[in-house]
């Protein structure tokens, strides 16, 4: 019976998906998989912004808003790349905005699902998931 | 075109559901009936919801 990869290993292996979702499946040989969650992951992201949802800071003015940027910033790399350069600014008008609630809604399910990614590709990289 | 509720309510289960079905099937059969699955609770899950929140406003 193979021996299980050193633990470290998989740590490392889960983090890349930071930096661009897709990329630990990517490394671990499923390519397939890793550009179907590219576009999954990228195309909520985007359709988030589309739809005025914010990049919350983590100094938000309430504590729900607070919660969304933990969960956004699962996403890693897009989610500092915006708050860089200014993407997804949150701005209180914005809140009346119709369709504010549903972008954030998408944004936040774009970091969720990161982590997840990031969950599976450690999964795999231990042997637990094939 | 966005802007429209329902649109945003049928491409976000698209989004989510195509997400899952690729992290937990291989199979293309399996793949399609949990996209269509999952997308199903979604949808009608979020309108009874929906319709139960308005029944209950009145």
């Amino acid at each position: 019976m193979p021996s299980a990869p050193p633990r470290w290993k998989a740590y490392a292996y889960s983090l890349p998906t930071l930096l661009l979702p897709g990329l630990s499946h990517w490394f671990l040989g499923r390519r397939r998989r890793a550009v179907a969650f590219f576009c999954i992951v990228a195309a909520t992201f985007w359709v988030g912004l589309l739809l005025h949802g914010a990049l919350f800071p983590f100094h938000a003015p309430n504590w729900l808003y607070r919660l969304g940027a933990v969960a956004e910033v699962g996403l890693g790399a897009p989610y500092a790349l915006g708050r860089i350069i200014g993407l997804g600014r949150l701005d209180m008008r914005d809140a009346a905005d119709l369709m504010f609630g549903y972008g954030n809604t998408f944004l936040v399910s774009a970091g969720l699902m990161n982590m997840l990614l990031m969950m599976d590709a450690f999964d795999i990289a231990v042997g637990r998931k094939e | 075109m966005l802007n429209d509720h329902f649109l945003s309510l049928v491409v976000f289960s698209l989004l989510v559901a195509l997400f899952f079905a690729v992290l937990n099937h291989r199979d293309s059969r399996g793949f399609w009936k949990s996209v269509g699955k999952t997308m199903a609770w979604m949808v009608v899950g979020s309108l009874l919801f929906a319709y139960f929140m308005l029944w209950t406003a009145r």
